[in-house]
C-alpha cells in the first residue's frame, strides 16, 4: 500500500512540475526537454482541442438554459432566466438544492473525521486481524449499491430513517468510508513516525502529537478525501431516489430525472437544472485543485 | 405520578390501536399517499388541480402527491414493495402490472368498480387489456387512459399529390412511393429502425395479417406468413421511399425528420401529438394503422394507464375513493384533454373537446368499434422486453439491410416468445 502510494506521489509531483529531486535524465527525457521550446504548438494545439471537447457540452447546456423556449440561437441574446425561474420555483430545485447541500456537507464531515480516525489506527497500530479488516474494506467496494438497496431500505424503515436527510447521509457515509479510510491510512503512513515520536519525547500526549504534528501535514489528504466525499454525495442518485418518498426530500439528481417525462421533456428546464447542479461541483474543484497539487508536493517534501 | 404514567400509556395504546386499525386519526381525517408514475413538471400541475378538487369534495381526506421520475418507477415500486412502504394509491401501467401482481402488491378492484358509479362506464377494450395482463384475469387497476399506434401524415402533401390517405397497406406502400422525391430530399415514409423499432413493427404486422391472437395452442403466431409479408413490404420501402439514416432511427430522430418537413408519413402514437402539431400546425393529421388484404382491423394495444390500490395500505377505502374520483367523468375528461390521450370513461365521449381533437376522436372510434379485434402483446412475460428489444432490434436492422429474410427474423423471435410463454404457463 505504502509503495503504491509512494509511486503515485512521485507521479503527482511530476505532473505538477514541482519535482524537487528529479530522476537522472534518461536519453528520451533529454530529447523531450530539448524539443519543448521549439514547438509549443505541439502542446497547445492538443490541449486546446481537448479543452473544446470538454467545454462544448457545458456550453450547450448553458445555451439551452439561458435562451427562451423555442429559440435556436447558437449565441443566446438577450439572455433569459425563465428556465431558472421554472426549475427553482415551480419544480422545486430550491428545496432540492438545500437538501443536496445539507447531505453533501454531512457526508463530507463524517467521512473526513471517521477516515482520519480509522486511517490513523490502521497506519500506526498493529492489531489482530488488521489484514483481514483491510481486505474486507476492499471487498466491500465490489458490492454495487443497487444490491444493498432493499436490505438498507428495510433497515432504514425500521429505524424511521426513510424520508430523512440523516438516512441518506448514513447510507452514503457507509459506502464511501472504506475507500476513504484506505486512502487516508496511506497518507498517514507517509508521514514519518519520527516527528510524532519527537513530539512525544518533548512531552506531548499521543493525541496532542497527532493534532500538532500529523494533522497539519494531512491537509492535502483532508482536501482530497473531503472533496470527493462531497461530490460523491452530490451525485448520488439511487439512494436519494429510493429512500425519499416525499418530494420535499428529493435531492438534485432526482430532481433532474424528474424533469424528464415519458412523452415530453422541457429541455430548457432540464438544462437550467443541470447548470444548478453543476455549478457547486465546478466551484469546489476550482477552489480545491490548487490545494490538491500544492499540498501534495509540500507534504511530500517534509516526509 | 404513577397514575399519570398509566393514563398516558393507556392513551398511547388506544391511539396506536386506533390508527393501525381504522387508518383514520381520532378526528376521522386520513392522509393518503399518491404516486404519479410519470411525474414531472408537465403532469404535476394537472394532478395538483384534481387533488384540490378532490379534497374540496372530501374534506376528511388529504392526498399527498409524490411524482416519481418515469424512468425509475418500476424500480421504485419494487423497492417499496420489498420494504413494505408502498403508497396507498399509485399510477400503474399494464407494462409492469403483471410484475406487481406477481408480488401480491395490488388489491383487486372488480367488486369496487362494479359496486360504484364506474360500473359499465369504462371502455371495454381497455378493461379487457387490463384483465388479460394479470395472470388471474382480475382487474388490478382501473384504466384511466390509453394510447394508440397511429400514422401521422402531411395533409398538404397528400392534397398536392391528389391522393387520399391510405386505408390498406397496399395503398400505403403506393402512397409512400408516390410522395417520395429523393432529389428534393422528400420521402414518403420514415422507418423506425433503431431503439423501440420492433414493438412498432409487431403492431404493423398484426394490423396487416389480421391474426387475432398472439398465441395459438401455446405457440407464438408472430412467424405467420402474412406477418412476414408485411415486414418484407416495409423493408422494401427502406431507402426507396425512406431516408437512408432510418436504420438507426429512434423515436427522437424519427420525430425530428417528420417535424423537420422531409417525410410524409410516420408511424408513432398519440403521445407525439404536441410535438407534431407544434411544428406542423394543421398540416398534420392522423389515421389508424392500415388494414391488410383481409380487411379485418386488428390492434395491438399500447400499455394502458390507470390507478391501482395497494394491498399494504391501511386506508384502502380512501385510496379507492381517490382512484374512483380520478376516473370519474369530469376528472377523466380534464386529464385526457390536457395530455391528449384516449379517455377510459365512456361518458367523456360526449365532451366538447373530443370533437376538436380529431386524433383522439379517430383513435376512440377504432377502440369503440365492435369489429376491432385486440391482440394484446404478452408484456407480462418477464423476457418480453429483452426478446423484442435486445435480441431482435439488431436483427431487424439486418432485415432492412437485406442481410436476413423477414420470415427468418420473425421465426426466431416467435421461437423465443413461445419458449417464454411455456415457462410462464408452467409457473402459473
Amino acid at each position: 500500500m505504502t509503495e503504491t502510494l509512494g509511486k503515485t506521489d512521485t507521479l503527482v509531483r511530476e505532473i505538477a512540475g514541482t519535482t524537487h529531486a528529479p530522476p537522472p535524465p534518461t536519453r528520451r527525457r533529454r530529447r523531450a526537454v530539448a524539443e519543448e521550446p521549439g514547438k509549443p504548438w505541439m502542446i497547445h494545439v492538443p490541449l486546446v482541442l481537448y479543452l473544446l471537447f470538454t467545454l462544448i457540452p457545458f456550453y450547450w447546456m448553458l445555451v439551452f438554459a439561458v435562451r427562451p423556449a423555442g429559440s435556436t440561437q447558437l449565441v443566446p441574446w438577450p439572455i433569459s432566466f425563465e428556465h431558472f425561474d421554472t426549475v427553482w420555483n415551480d419544480i422545486g430545485f430550491g428545496v432540492f438544492f438545500y437538501n443536496s447541500v445539507v447531505m453533501g456537507l454531512g457526508v463530507l464531515v463524517f467521512v473526513t473525521v471517521l477516515s482520519v480516525m480509522g486511517g490513523y489506527a490502521l497506519a500506526r497500530f498493529k492489531f489482530r486481524g488488521q489484514r483481514v479488516f483491510l481486505l474486507a474494506m476492499l471487498c466491500s467496494q465490489f458490492i454495487p449499491g443497487a444490491m444493498m438497496l432493499i436490505p438498507l431500505f428495510v433497515i432504514f424503515k425500521g429505524l424511521g430513517l426513510l424520508n430523512s436527510i440523516t438516512g441518506l447521509v448514513i447510507a452514503e457515509v457507509a459506502f464511501q468510508l472504506p475507500l476513504s479510510l484506505i486512502l487516508m491510512a496511506g497518507f498517514i503512513r507517509n508521514i514519518s513516525v519520527e516527528l510524532e515520536e519527537a513530539a512525544m519525547v518533548d512531552g506531548c500526549s499521543r493525541l496532542r502529537a497527532f493534532f500538532a504534528v500529523v494533522l497539519p501535514q494531512l491537509k492535502p489528504a483532508l482536501v482530497a478525501v473531503g472533496s470527493f466525499a462531497f461530490i460523491g454525495a452530490w451525485n448520488n442518485f439511487l439512494f436519494a431516489l429510493m429512500f425519499a418518498t416525499r418530494q420535499d426530500k428529493f435531492t438534485l439528481p432526482v430532481g433532474l430525472s424528474y424533469t424528464l417525462g415519458e412523452f415530453n421533456t422541457d429541455f430548457g428546464a432540464l438544462a437550467a437544472g443541470g447548470v444548478v447542479a453543476a455549478v457547486p461541483v465546478v466551484l469546489v474543484f476550482a477552489v480545491v485543485q490548487r490545494f490538491l497539487v500544492q499540498g501534495l508536493s509540500a507534504g511530500a517534501v517534509k516526509g | 405520578m404513577r397514575k399519570l404514567l398509566v393514563a398516558v400509556a393507556a392513551a398511547a395504546l388506544a391511539l396506536s390501536a386506533c390508527s393501525s386499525g381504522g387508518g383514520a386519526g381520532s378526528d376521522g381525517n386520513v392522509t393518503i399517499t399518491f404516486w404519479d408514475n410519470n411525474g414531472g413538471p408537465a403532469r404535476e400541475p394537472i394532478y395538483k388541480e384534481l387533488i384540490s378538487r378532490f379534497e374540496a369534495a372530501n374534506p376528511t381526506i388529504k392526498v399527498e402527491y409524490v411524482g416519481i421520475p418515469s424512468a425509475s418507477v418500476q424500480q421504485k415500486y419494487d423497492t417499496a414493495i420489498a420494504g413494505g412502504e408502498t403508497p396507498d394509491v399509485g399510477g400503474v401501467t399494464t407494462s409492469y402490472l403483471a410484475h406487481l401482481v406477481g408480488q401480491e402488491a395490488l388489491a383487486p378492484l372488480d367488486d369496487r368498480i362494479n359496486g360504484g358509479p364506474l360500473k359499465d362506464k369504462l371502455l371495454p377494450s381497455l378493461v379487457e387489456t387490463v384483465r388479460q395482463t394479470a395472470p388471474d384475469g382480475k382487474l388490478y387497476l382501473v384504466p384511466s387512459s390509453a394510447n394508440m399506434d397511429i400514422i401521422w401524415y402531411r395533409t398538404d402533401w397528400f392534397q398536392a399529390a391528389g391522393i387520399e390517405p391510405p386505408k390498406t397497406w397496399d395503398e400505403f406502400v403506393t402512397a409512400a412511393e408516390k410522395l417520395t422525391d429523393t432529389a428534393a430530399n422528400k420521402y414518403g415514409y420514415t422507418i423506425r429502425g433503431g431503439a423501440g423499432s420492433v414493438f412498432q413493427l409487431i403492431t404493423e404486422a398484426y394490423s396487416y395479417s389480421g391474426v387475432d391472437n398472439f398465441f395459438k395452442d401455446g405457440r407464438s403466431t408472430l412467424g405467420d406468413e402474412a406477418n412476414a409479408e408485411l415486414v418484407d413490404k416495409v423493408a422494401k420501402l427502406y431507402k426507396k421511399a425512406t431516408p437512408e439514416a432510418d436504420v438507426n432511427n429512434s423515436f427522437t430522430q424519427m420525430i425530428a425528420q417528420f417535424t423537420g418537413g422531409s417525410v410524409a408519413m410516420m408511424h408513432h402514437n398519440l403521445g407525439s401529438y404536441s410535438d407534431v402539431t407544434k411544428a406542423l400546425g394543421d398540416k398534420v393529421a392522423a389515421i389508424p394503422l392500415p388494414v391488410g388484404p383481409g380487411g379485418k382491423r386488428t390492434v395491438v394495444p399500447n400499455p394502458t394507464d390507470g390507478f391501482a390500490v395497494f394491498n399494504n395500505s391501511e386506508k384502502q377505502d380512501a385510496a379507492w375513493k381517490f382512484a374512483e374520483f380520478l376516473t370519474s367523468v369530469e376528472s377523466n375528461s380534464y386529464w385526457n384533454e390536457k395530455v391528449g390521450q384516449i379517455p377510459a370513461n365512456t361518458d367523456v365521449r360526449s365532451a366538447e373537446w373530443i370533437d376538436k381533437a380529431a386524433h383522439v376522436k379517430m383513435a376512440l372510434g377504432v377502440l369503440e368499434d365492435p369489429a376491432t379485434v385486440l391482440v394484446p402483446a404478452p408484456v407480462y412475460l418477464p423476457q418480453y422486453s429483452s426478446i423484442t428489444k435486445t435480441d431482435s432490434e439488431p436483427q431487424y436492422q439486418k432485415v432492412l439491410l437485406g442481410e436476413l429474410s423477414a420470415q427468418q427474423f420473425l421465426d426466431d423471435m416467435a421461437e423465443k416468445l413461445t419458449e417464454a410463454q411455456k415457462e410462464w404457463e408452467d409457473r402459473k
